[in-house]
């Protein structure tokens, strides 16, 4: 059986010490990551394989954490330019969270441009949530507009932290920011919502990439930040698989924690059990011998 | 603007998103902008480092990082102080009969000024308001009514009491406390519908200003209360006892879900339990399921079944059992349990007649337990 591609490209001097990023740094990571992640020469080859012309990509980010730990505007432009840059319609892409309060304060300027890129959220007037409930095991939701009428192909972006309950927040669980009651599934270490969220099919037959911003790591104590567990690592995990990808964010948090001399998160009750759970379910590998890790330093 | 015309407008098919034709695209109009959510400091929680908060409210005991929201969905860490976001924030207020809640042995044929905001502790799949309960707080229409107008409307409006309903009045604690004390300023009695979540410190204080709590029950097995409410059957218990204890007036409903908590060795034990730990005289409905939310494949509850389980919480020796959600039925009728005779009639939420002499049976002088003045 194949192993599941998961890409790590690290961006010397990507982040400054006043944690400023570097926006060609980071189109540059994005390009060298996408070729890796496809087996590609180009940037434009590897989108093309993973994005038809005519698809209206959403960008999903998180940015319930704020200016500080929020997925950085700077990489969604990235990432929303290379596409465009390669033949995407602009018009036909969202940078979309919850809220706009919340994009606002990650630092997004927001945007409903008709012909132009846009960045908006779900509370956005005309927008909002499905009236009618989607009852999936044991998750029951709203799902936005967004995720369910706009977008054909998503792409999840989300920052990657400590999480005092999931143990991480990455790929997966950034689509509880998609339905209306995230509160509602924090329970037994998210487990297994984070999961049976991602097999809904608003969520699953709609996925596409997960990208994780682990540009500057809340390592400990997230989800929240505190700037004294956050290390700037510099680095873009890019996977098709959105339990390898997660399982490859969760060994970078573990990695950071133990060479900060703190407790591994089983040894603090908060393994990620819900990568098991995912992986059980088909939606991907979270077991270290079936994930191929590919690094490279731009 | 309808939600089609909103994907049309992202589709780029030529619409403008917004309502005016002066359209500020660097500020886009978003619900929360006039959502206007409170910001008043929460009472019941703890602070720890880091800007974390544990909130004592519920048995949830939620501890949150900066930013983070409770289970509820109505209670948030900003900068480590723990804020209630729907004070004086209803997203419901209504003139209801009192026995809607119901309440059958408190002030009986009265009107209660009804509030709710959005919220709940608990998600239980057969939610019958789910709209309005299982939702964050800027997610739902709601306007300002602060404490001080609820009582002025509740007055105004004729009604006798004000009633905390609709979702469940612990996650609005604050707002349902200082509405209650100024309800009592104007002479009305308050009257919470919950679901019995609550943590006993709160509970204690919020004894000291309301009259009446009933308590749904959702069932007597915790697994039904893991599986179905993601809550815990325990503390409900000691939430009833707790009013039982009480001056304050209890009734308990509960609703009988088709295979899911009918089954009749539950309801005895229920009942025994009810019996010798709270007392005879506390009034139980058993209320007939229609489906809803999550808990669509099950028919209505049949009308037998609500019988069979009456019958059992009579032989069990409770004095005061109803049946609810069945319009007509003559086990909605309060009875003296000495000489049988009717002591209240009712059809549906309608007080047809009252044969009640100074709170006692008008033909046998027997006392008959509740706030009747």
């Amino acid at each position: 059986m194949n192993k599941s591609k998961v890409v790590v490209i690290k961006g010397k001097g990507v982040v400054s010490s006043g944690a400023d990023l570097d926006r060609k740094k980071i189109s540059e990571m994005l390009s060298v990551g996408f070729r890796l992640l496809t087996g590609t020469r180009e940037p434009g080859e590897s989108l093309a394989r993973l994005f038809a012309r005519a698809e209206r990509i959403g960008i999903k980010v998180n940015t319930i954490g704020g200016r500080k730990i929020s997925t950085r505007p700077e990489l969604s432009l990235s990432l929303a330019e290379l596409l465009i840059k390669n033949g995407q319609p602009d018009r036909n892409i969202v940078i979309w969270d919850r809220t706009n309060r919340e994009l606002r304060e990650a630092g997004y300027g927001l945007s409903d441009r008709t012909n132009g890129l846009k960045v908006l959220a779900t509370d956005t007037a005309g927008a909002g949530y499905e009236t009618e409930i989607i009852s999936h095991r044991n998750i029951g939701s709203l799902f936005s507009t967004i995720q369910t009428n706009f977008v054909t192909a998503s792409i999840s972006l989300a920052i990657l932290k400590d999480h005092g309950l999931a143990g991480v927040t990455a790929g997966m669980k950034n689509y509880f920011g998609a339905i209306h009651n995230p509160n509602k599934y924090h329970d037994s270490h998210c487990d297994p919502f984070i999961a049976e969220l991602f097999e809904s099919g608003p969520i699953k037959d709609k996925h596409r990439l997960s990208l994780l911003d682990a540009l500057v790591v809340q390592y400990h104590r997230g989800p929240s930040y505190h700037a004294q567990w956050a290390e700037r690592s510099g680095a873009l995990i890019f996977s098709l698989d959105p339990v390898a990808a997660d399982a490859v964010g969760w060994r970078l948090i573990e990695t950071l924690r133990s060479r900060k001399g703190l407790p591994s998160l089983k040894e603090e009750d908060r393994e990620p059990v819900y990568l098991g759970t995912a992986e059980k379910l088909g939606l991907g590998r979270a077991g270290g011998d079936s994930i191929e890790v590919i690094e490279d330093e731009v | 603007m309808k939600r089609r015309r909103f994907c049309e407008t992202l589709a780029g098919t030529g619409f403008l998103l917004g309502t005016g034709a002066a359209h500020d695209l660097h500020r886009v109009w978003t619900f929360e902008d006039v959502a206007n959510l409170s910001h008043v400091e929460a009472r019941y929680y703890k602070k720890h480092p880091d800007r974390e908060t544990e909130c004592l409210l519920c048995p949830r005991l939620c501890k949150l990082g900066d930013k983070e929201r409770g289970y509820c969905g109505v209670r948030q860490n900003d900068g480590g102080t723990y804020y209630t976001l729907v004070y004086g924030k209803a997203c419901s207020a209504n003139v209801d009969p009192i026995e809607k809640k119901p309440f059958f042995h408190f002030l009986p044929g009265t009107d209660a000024f009804s509030i709710a905001t959005a919220g709940c502790n608990v998600n239980c799949k057969f939610c019958q308001n789910w709209q309005i309960s299982q939702v964050r707080a800027e997610q739902v229409p709601h306007f300002d009514l602060p404490p001080v107008e609820v009582a002025a409307a509740a007055a105004r409006t004729g009604c006798r009491s004000v009633a905390y309903t609709y979702t469940e009045p612990t996650v609005f604690f604050e707002y349902m406390y200082d509405s209650a004390v100024e309800a009592r300023r104007k002479g009305l009695k308050n009257c919470v519908v919950t679901a019995g979540h609550i943590q006993p410190e709160p509970l204690q204080d919020l004894l000291k200003v309301v009259d009446a709590i009933k308590i749904d029950l959702k069932a007597f097995r915790q697994d039904f209360y893991k599986d179905y409410v993601r809550g815990d059957l325990q503390p409900v218990l000691e939430a009833i006892r707790m009013v039982s204890q009480s001056k304050v007036w209890l009734e308990i409903v509960y609703l009988v879900i088709p295979t899911l908590n009918d089954a009749e060795k539950d309801i005895r034990s229920m009942c025994r339990w009810t019996a010798k730990e709270i007392g005879r005289d506390i009034p139980i409905h058993f209320t007939r399921f229609q489906p809803m939310y999550l808990v669509k494949n099950l028919p209505p509850t049949p009308i037998s079944t609500l019988e069979s389980l009456r019958d059992i919480a009579i032989q069990e020796g409770m004095h005061y059992v109803y049946v609810g959600n069945v319009p007509g039925h003559s086990a909605e009728n309060t009875y003296c349990p000495r000489c049988r005779s009717t002591v209240i009639e009712r059809f549906g939420m309608q007080v047809k007649a009252m044969a009640m002499n100074k709170g006692a049976c008008r033909s046998c002088q027997y006392p008959i337990p509740g706030i009747w003045a």
